[in-house]
């Protein structure tokens, strides 16, 4: 067991009066293995993944990488993190934000480099290597994000909706990307997202929570084979059975946010 | 595109010779063709000299024009043109050096301590009521009527702009930003160094080109009530005198030292802004 969280409550306190956005939770993610958190929005996915990565205080509960205690402000070295939000540092470029943690690990020059070069071959960034982010699209701008976290080799990949500012075709070659890297090495992936397709495309275990407060609603195991292919697999039928069989257990989910 | 540019050209030149015009012989043209109260007080030679009188005043203050040469007149007159730019600006740098750097730690310090700034708030926000100018006397009387006491006026002056602008950049740095840093392995230095500085550096930038004009106005100003040299000196004693050509010069002068400062203030921030959009290369 390489994540492992156990009875995990997260109260915040506001003006309006306590608000529970995460009650009871409990799983536990395996050596190698891709699992998808996934909720409506609000559902409090995003607040376990930052307890996870001890960037949250939670209020109660046990949470465990590697059987170590997580604690509030303290960095894991295991573990690499991707935003949501656009991250990148827009004052290196390409190369300079994808050599970050390298850098400041005092990597020496010449061995960062190599890696920094294999990294951005690996990422389609080839040729702007020197740019400055601000002349990036969005997507491209998550690769460097990406590439930046991946270059570390975390053994534990934390995700918070990555792709979710991305528009659709954009997000379909970020999942080709990370499909191919992750199929290579194999780090164990916590996910956060609220896309059940994308969940299916990338997942080996669907962790469905309910709406706020969240709660662990059901847990789903994603069988389809490896390699996977991020477009053709959406075009199978087993594909289309587990996402209308999922998509009913999270359509309750999304009317209970809405009906609040 | 070059029609344009060339009628903007047009334009600006067309606007100095008119003017340079009405100053030299605007008031003896009035005086000649316009009933008398009706003259432009305002135009007066005695006010405002004319610009060839104010060259002439360059050539004297500059020592052009003496004729036991340059340098006799150089060693003679102790607040020549020369000297006096040069004291003033290194009054200027000195005391710009020193607000700058004040207001950049103190910036950092307070803006990256959510603790500090508590405390220090209503200090700060007193101390930025008092207008700057109102301590003059009172530093000269400290430091007295030498070089010290401008490079204190022109650094206080500096240090609050400064000051305030690099505390805003500080605490507007992007959470997600450090977060992100923590998670790669920064510490709380490597953040400091790595995130917030680069991060704050724009802010910290828009606040030098006001800090270059105030830091000249706190040196000006510290000369007026009492120096021994210095451009501003030279302003007082030349209206003691009532020779307006002579206060133009140093007008003209102190134009030229901020045009020139603002200029490499700005070469300096497209260089290290370099990523931003608006200081992109033009290609």
């Amino acid at each position: 067991m390489r994540i492992g969280v156990a009875n995990l409550d997260m109260r915040y306190w506001t003006p309006g009066g306590d608000v529970n956005a995460v009650e009871n939770v409990s799983f536990e993610v395996a050596q190698g293995e891709f699992v998808a958190l996934l909720g409506p929005s609000g559902c409090g996915k995003s607040t376990i993944l930052n307890i996870v990565a001890g960037l949250l205080d939670r209020t109660s509960g046990r949470v465990c990488l590697d059987d170590e205690e997580v604690r509030f402000g303290y960095v894991n070295r295991k573990v690499g993190y991707v935003f949501q939000r656009d991250t990148v540092f827009p004052w290196r470029t390409v190369e300079a934000n994808i050599g970050y943690g390298l850098e400041i690990a005092g990597v020496p020059k010449v061995e960062r480099q190599e890696k920094v070069k294999r990294a951005i071959e690996v990422s389609g960034l080839a040729g702007f290597d020197k740019s400055f982010p601000r002349m990036l699209s969005g997507g491209m701008r998550q690769r460097v994000a990406l590439m930046r976290t991946l270059i570390m080799e975390p053994e534990i990949l934390l995700m918070d909706e990555p792709f979710g500012a991305l528009d659709t075709h954009t997000k379909l070659e970020m999942h080709k990307t990370l499909l191919e890297i992750w199929e290579r090495e194999r780090q164990t992936v916590l996910f956060v997202t609220h896309d059940l397709g994308e969940a299916l495309t990338l997942s080996n275990r669907i962790i469905l929570l309910s709406a706020r407060p969240g709660r662990l609603k059901e847990d789903f195991v994603v069988p389809f084979p490896r390699p996977r292919d991020a477009v053709s697999l959406r075009e199978t039928p087993e594909f289309g059975r587990l996402y209308s069989h999922i998509w009913h257990a999270l359509g309750e989910e999304f009317r209970r946010t809405k009906a609040e | 595109m070059l029609r344009s540019r060339s009628a903007i050209l047009f334009w600006q030149l067309a606007i100095l010779v008119v003017t340079l015009s009405i100053w030299e012989w605007g008031f003896d043209l009035c005086r000649a063709v316009l009933p008398r109260p009706w003259v432009p007080k305002i135009l007066d030679p005695y006010f405002i000299s004319k610009p060839t009188g104010i060259w002439r005043s360059f050539l004297k203050l500059g020592c052009f024009a003496d004729n036991a040469g340059f340098m006799s007149c150089y060693h003679e007159n102790a607040n020549n043109l020369w000297l006096a730019t040069l004291v003033t600006l290194k009054n200027m740098w000195w005391g710009f050096l020193w607000g700058t750097s004040l207001g950049i730690l103190t910036g950092l310090v307070l803006g990256r301590s959510e603790y500090l700034s508590q405390i220090f708030e209503p200090y700060i926000v007193a101390m930025n009521s008092i207008p700057r100018i109102a301590l003059v006397p009172l530093i000269i009387l400290i430091f007295g009527l030498g070089d010290l006491s401008k490079v204190v006026t022109a650094g206080i002056v500096v240090f609050f702009v400064v000051f305030f602008n690099t505390f805003e950049g500080t605490r507007s740095v992007d959470r997600d930003q450090i977060a992100a840093a923590r998670l790669l392995g920064a510490s709380e230095l490597t953040v400091l160094k790595t995130v917030v500085i680069p991060s704050a550096l724009a802010w910290v930038f828009a606040s030098l080109t006001p800090a270059v004009s105030f830091a000249l106005i706190g040196v000006i100003v510290g000369e007026f009530i009492g120096a021994e040299r210095g451009l501003g000196k030279l302003i007082i004693e030349a209206e003691a005198r009532a020779n307006a050509a002579e206060m133009m010069v140093a007008i003209f002068v102190m134009m030229i030292v901020g045009i020139v400062l603002a200029f490499f203030v700005r070469r300096v921030q497209a260089y290290l802004l370099r990523w931003q959009p608006q200081f992109e290369e033009k290609a």
